[in-house]
């Protein structure tokens, strides 16, 4: 539950905060967002990661269908990439990357605040 | 334990973060390109999807509107001209940004600081050459001549700079994104430096080649294959002018002395092939509907963003509308209510080269006449991307910086040479351009003709009251006959310039008998006028197919205008193939594939239209010729130039037999017909080969015209392979690489009719739609309507924007 949480408030973060901010700027908001929820590591990882590689995966298909524009073609022969079609993939993936390292780290910050429960057998 | 992995997980964002924000060799920093709400997917919007009804403009005097109409083309309504070149500067930015910033980072010899170390050489040329320091003197001059100019200069900027400043990293142009960099601050120095550019582009010299020349061939054979005036020649004024002025006497030395040992320099970048223009007015008397009817159609290298953006600026004292130049004020190319103008290079050699003799290696001195003059150093700093700073010393001398010496372009030549050159002295050619756009009358057009000095144009008039006019307009050098023509030697004070041909002895025509008025880079005068006049690449073709068809041609309409601004008749291959034919004999016709060709070239109607093959195959036989006839000349280790086409021809009709077809190295003796017959033979080879690999050979799928983004690394940003046809040489002078950049009709009725087209857009953007729309129009002759816009108008507005 909390994964499907994290995914879907992180891809919220980029689509509020993102055009007015840079990626880095979002990558701090990402990892102060798996902080506050409280997730663990693995589960970080791949909600914050999905969450930015699917928002910014979508945001270029969107872009891609409303502008009707060459320059993707344009951009990916530029970059020796060939088709367009990669070029989203690109973008996709670089967000999830960025997304999960951001989230990944938000979560192992917060787990690094708990103080370790010192009298376990009480007293 | 816990604390490891966070710092590890945490290291490795952070690593990842910084590895994409930052460049690997040629690969741009990933994510602020990627980033589809900052990066290179924003730059996808087309300007009428990003459209805003009001943007925030300070310093106005009142509020500007911005209407465009469906070609994206503003038409700007302003109270007064400082809101207009506010909003001028403002909308320019808007759509050309990058490109108004990266010419000038050309012209100022900055490019290394974009485009890394690969730029050096480039930069230190353009600085060498003097055209930032040409700009600086420019911009004291008019800070002290015409204050008023310098203050729109500084509207201008501070319109550019407010865009600036407000520009989001979604807005920011896709080339700062690719090459990493952001726009600086733009500055009325700036405005001035691109017009000092445009001079850099469209003036060239060959003092170099033909010192060579004269040292190679001796000055006898130098005027036999390289005459100043040719036969036949069709001057822009009308031959059998009156003059009607007292000229300035000039006096020549009794004795010259050349500097005289053979030049191994690598000469400067000269003007790229094939740019030239086409000018002309017609009167009244020869038009259908008794309005004279002006033609402009300027030939630069075909690049994107185009050099050219259209806009109308308007106030309440005049409406102006045609080409502008991103970067400079007002239109360039144009027309307003009462008035239209044009214009054409007007090449002459007006860059001169001397010979300095330094005192010693300090090169603090320099020999003038019996004394010693002192030098200053000038040092240009070149930031290099990635790299140190290069520091470059320039020598200057009252003459002018020494291009050349022992740092620089020097082949195993311990030699100075210093450039003078008109772009180095104070000028005002905004002010020219400022008035030219308010102008009402020829007497208005004079006036501000009066403030131009390079680079030197033919500007045609003509006028709503029925007057049709062209005046050759530049700063131009008093000289006597050849002076100039070669290097020569600063040590003596014989050779300086002996001052400047007044503005009002410039030739120029008014209304003349024959009923127009026309210009296409050829001779300026008749051999009558009395100065010397002298350059390398005058043109000989355009010129007389032009003044034909306009002396033949009455009842004149738009139409048949623009029909001649598209006209591909090929007048050198109708000059030289028959010639050619004649000299090749009946030898190739038992060769089966020889045989179709010369087919196709006796069916020829001499048309370079797209689809034909013909012309493919005489330019191929044409290109082999001539290399042929000349491979003694180009066997020179020394630079040298080559005799024009025209005067090749000449040669081929008049003196096939003449010993200058003669090659020193062979054992035969070889006439025109040997060279004719061996460029035949490796044409077959070549078409050969084309056929093979290529199929095709019409015109247009062998020149191949291609409009070049400014970084040609960007191709997927070019267009290639346009379809037209036309070519150097030809009224449609579309080559490869260059071609009409900008073409333009007006009728000057009552109510002005004008039609215009370029090979772009407006928009400066390759991702909108607006970027690259007008180029298959103009590759197949159709114009767009350029007709004035009233503020009311509401048809055709795709949207308006009021700047406040």
């Amino acid at each position: 539950m909390k994964f499907i949480l994290v995914t879907f408030l992180t891809a919220l973060l980029i689509i509020i905060i993102n055009p007015f901010l840079p990626y880095w700027a979002v990558m701090i908001f990402i990892a102060i967002l798996t902080a506050l929820v409280g997730i663990n590591g693995v589960g970080a990882f791949f909600a914050g990661g999905l969450g930015m590689g699917l928002a910014w995966l979508g945001q270029s298909i969107y872009i891609g269908i409303i502008s009707g524009s060459q320059l993707p073609q344009k951009m990916s022969e530029l970059m020796g990439l060939g088709s367009d079609m990669v070029l989203f993939a690109v973008t996709g993936l670089l967000g999830f990357l960025l997304g999960a390292f951001s989230a990944l780290s938000g979560s192992l910050f917060r787990k690094s605040l708990k103080r370790k429960p010192t009298n376990i057998y009480g007293g | 334990m816990k604390y490891i992995g966070f710092f590890v997980a945490f290291a490795l964002t952070i690593a990842l973060a910084v590895a994409v924000s930052r460049p690997f060799g040629a690969i741009p920093p990933l994510a602020p390109l990627l980033d589809p709400n900052n990066g290179f997917w924003q730059n996808t919007f087309s300007e009428d999807e990003l459209a805003e009804e009001e943007l925030e403009l300070s310093n106005l005097s009142a509020e500007v509107k911005v209407i465009y109409d469906e070609n994206l083309i503003p038409h700007v309504f302003a109270s007064n001209d400082a809101d207009l070149y506010r909003a001028q500067g403002y909308i320019t930015a808007k759509h050309r940004l990058w490109q108004m910033e990266f010419q000038t980072m050309a012209a100022g010899g900055r490019l290394s600081e974009v485009v890394g170390s690969l730029a050096l050489d480039l930069d230190r040329m353009t600085r060498r050459k003097g055209l930032s320091y040409g700009a600086e003197k420019g911009a004291e001059f008019i800070k002290e001549n015409d204050p008023e100019s310098y203050l729109l200069l500084e509207a201008y900027a501070d319109g550019v700079n407010q865009y600036i400043d407000q520009l989001s990293d979604a807005r920011l142009p896709v080339e700062y994104k690719i090459l990493n960099y952001r726009p600086e601050h733009w500055s009325a120095f700036k405005s001035i430096l691109l017009l000092k550019y445009m001079t850099d582009m469209l003036v060239g010299d060959r003092d170099l080649e033909y010192s060579n020349l004269r040292k190679i061939l001796g000055e006898v054979m130098l005027d036999k294959l390289y005459p100043e005036y040719p036969q036949g020649v069709d001057p822009i004024i009308e031959s059998g002018h009156k003059w009607g002025f007292k000229s300035l006497s000039v006096t020549r030395p009794d004795s010259i002395s050349y500097p005289d040992n053979l030049l191994l320099i690598d000469p400067m970048p000269q003007p790229e092939d094939g740019t030239g223009s086409n000018n002309w007015a017609v009167s009244g008397s020869k038009t259908k509907s008794g309005n004279p009817i002006l033609a402009n159609d300027p030939h630069l290298s075909l690049n994107l963003p185009s050099l050219w953006y259209s806009m109308q600026l308007t106030t309440p004292d005049h409406s102006v509308k045609g080409a502008t130049l991103p970067g400079a004020l007002g239109v360039i190319s144009g027309f307003n209510e009462d008035i239209a103008w044009g214009v054409t290079n007007a090449t002459r050699d007006t860059r001169d080269w001397y010979k300095i003799t330094f005192q010693d290696n300090t090169r603090k001195a320099y020999r003038y006449g019996d004394r010693w003059e002192q030098t200053t150093f000038r040092i240009e700093e070149i930031k290099v991307k990635g790299e140190k700073v290069f520091l470059d010393t320039v020598v200057y001398t009252h003459y002018g910086p020494v291009v050349y010496d022992k740092t620089f372009n020097s082949n195993r030549q311990d030699v100075n040479f210093a450039l003078k050159w008109n772009v180095h002295e104070g000028s005002n050619e905004q002010k020219t351009f400022l008035l030219l756009n308010a102008s009402k009358n020829h007497e208005d057009y004079n006036e501000a003709l009066n403030n131009y000095t390079a680079p030197a144009q033919n500007f045609v008039f003509a006028s709503k009251s029925g007057d049709i006019a062209m005046r050759i307009q530049g700063k131009f050098p008093l000289k006597w006959r050849g002076q100039g023509k070669f290097f020569m030697d600063g040590a003596d004070p014989r050779m300086e310039w002996q001052g400047y041909i007044p503005n009002d002895q410039n030739a120029r025509t008014l209304n003349p008998s024959r009923g127009f008025v026309s210009s296409a880079n050829q001779h300026p005068t008749d051999s009558t006028y009395p100065y010397y006049v002298f350059d390398n690449s005058f043109e000989f073709y355009r010129n007389r197919r032009l003044n034909n068809q306009l002396k033949g041609m009455s009842n004149i309409t738009v139409e048949d205008m623009q029909g001649l601004q598209f006209d591909d008749y090929y007048l050198h291959a109708a000059e030289a193939l028959p010639i050619m034919l004649g000299l090749l004999g009946k030898d190739s016709e038992s060769d089966a594939v020889a045989k179709k060709y010369l087919a196709l070239l006796n069916e020829w109607d001499f048309y370079a239209d797209p689809n034909q093959k013909a012309p493919t195959v005489f330019y191929i036989w044409w290109k082999k010729t001539y290399a042929h006839i000349w491979t003694d000349l180009t066997n020179n280790i020394a630079p040298v130039v080559l005799p024009s086409y025209y005067q090749t021809v000449l040669f081929m009709k008049n003196e096939p037999t003449d010993s200058i077809f003669n090659l020193k190295n062979t054992a035969d003796i070889e006439t025109a017909a040997t060279h004719v017959k061996q460029g035949f033979k490796e044409m077959l080879v070549d078409m050969a080969k084309w056929e093979a690999d290529e199929g095709d050979f019409s015109w247009a799928n062998y020149k191949r015209t291609k409009i070049q983004h400014l970084v040609p690394q960007f191709k997927s940003f070019s267009v290639d392979n346009v379809y037209t046809g036309g070519g150097s040489g030809m009224l449609n002078a579309t080559s490869d690489r260059a071609g009409a950049s900008w073409r333009m009709v007006v009728e000057l009725g009552e109510e002005i009719k004008a039609f215009g087209i370029y090979p772009g857009g407006q928009s400066g953007n390759p991702g909108s739609k607006y970027y690259s729309n007008f180029i298959n129009k103009w590759a197949n002759g159709e114009y767009l309507n350029f007709d004035l816009r009233k503020s009311d108008q509401a048809e055709g507005v795709l949207f308006q924007t009021i700047l406040n």
